[in-house]
């Protein structure tokens, strides 16, 4: 009788807690983590980490059927930008737009400049100043 | 004994019940203006620090994108877009509070910007207690009306010295001391992990979750005025 009791009261105290957690729609993997760990060490390890774990989610949001979580694509995709993978990274906004038209705005912006990157005609002297996403 | 026993139950539902008793709300009532101008898209401004740690505006950015997605929204990457503001030679949210925000629709599409601000990251000590307290206020605001949308402020105080069971004073003591020692930033972050899902408790859902617009009954604990009335009271005299 006691244990049964017990029992129930284990299990309404764990009805009630489930009620607050948030429904899980995406998979992050260790996004946060590996974020974290690049804002906190600045180097080219954690960079890179953090880059791996962007295609980690892609590809393991895609195996698990759930909708790529937003702003992945958008961040892998600037990665690339900045890395002069102009190419991938037209590719990867593309994605992020189609997937939240949300972001098509910025995304659009993002693609401007990284098609004036892909150009030949943008001198290596002023690449940083001309692709600068903003003052375009 | 039986008896006893039943009491005891009962009296265990009662303090789970009253646990969401003390002045509640709904989410309508109290965030009415999200239900009318139904935002899709948040940007996340870099965090105002007030509080003492100089490194928690960095951490704490980090922590927060994640969250707002499960809450049914669209989140600008935090990297990218604090990237191109500090191109645009924004650096600091402060000097944007009162300023109107329809710049961020114009730029970058937003529907809303996300103003948040850490009141607290700090470890205090005390002869017998010692308590790490991470404290975030957060602020949605229309970059087409630039009025709030919604506001809310998560606390998380943990007591590093007790309040445990089992392990006597001395193992306490001895932790506490451990933990007094690694104040490294790393032990913030999961609790204002925590902070976040306190605050964003109140905040009614997006159009990426399931519940977007059946939430206007869902109460949720009235706890802003308080947290605010004790704390903006010195800062504002």
């Amino acid at each position: 009788m006691k244990r049964r009791l017990l029992l129930l009261v284990v299990f309404l105290t764990s009805v009630f807690s489930a009620g607050c957690a948030p429904q899980q729609s995406y998979y992050f993997g260790n996004y946060s983590q590996t974020l974290y760990a690049s804002e906190k060490y600045q180097n080219e390890e954690a960079y890179v980490k953090h880059q791996q774990e962007l295609e980690r989610v892609i590809y393991e949001s895609e195996v698990r059927n759930l909708p790529i979580p937003p702003g992945i694509c958008a961040e892998l995709g600037y990665i690339n930008l900045k890395g002069n993978n102009s190419k991938e990274a037209i590719r990867l906004f593309q994605l992020e737009a189609q997937l939240y038209p949300e972001s098509k705005h910025l995304m659009d912006r993002l693609i401007q400049s990284a098609k004036a990157k892909e150009s030949p005609d943008a001198s290596e002297s002023d690449l940083s100043k001309s692709n600068d996403p903003v003052s375009q | 004994m039986k008896k006893f026993a039943y009491l005891l139950f009962g009296i265990l539902i009662i303090a789970l019940m009253s646990a969401c008793a003390p002045a509640m709300n709904t989410k309508l009532s109290e965030f009415p203006m999200m239900y009318q101008e139904q935002p899709l898209s948040i940007l996340i401004l870099p965090p105002m620090n007030e509080s003492t740690a100089a490194d928690a505006k960095e951490y704490y950015s980090t922590t927060i994108q994640e969250p707002l997605a499960f809450y049914g929204y669209y989140t600008f990457p935090y990297p990218v877009t604090a990237d191109i503001l500090k191109m645009e030679g924004i650096y600091d949210t402060e000097l944007l509070v009162n300023l109107p925000l329809a710049k961020f629709k114009e730029y970058f599409g937003a529907d809303a910007v996300l103003f948040t601000t850490i009141k607290k990251w700090d470890l205090s000590y005390m002869i017998l207690a010692s308590t790490l307290t991470v404290s975030i206020d957060c602020q949605l605001k229309s970059t087409t009306s630039d009025q709030t949308l919604w506001e809310y402020t998560g606390t998380v105080v943990v007591d590093l010295s007790g309040g445990n069971t089992g392990g006597g004073v001395g193992g306490l003591i001895a932790k506490a001391i451990v933990t007094a020692i690694s104040t490294a930033m790393a032990d913030y972050v999961p609790y204002a992990r925590q902070a976040n899902y306190r605050a964003l408790s109140s905040l009614p859902y997006g159009k990426y979750h399931a519940q977007h617009n059946k939430d206007q009954q869902v109460q949720f604990i009235d706890q802003t005025p308080e947290e605010t009335k004790t704390d903006a009271e010195p800062l504002t005299k």
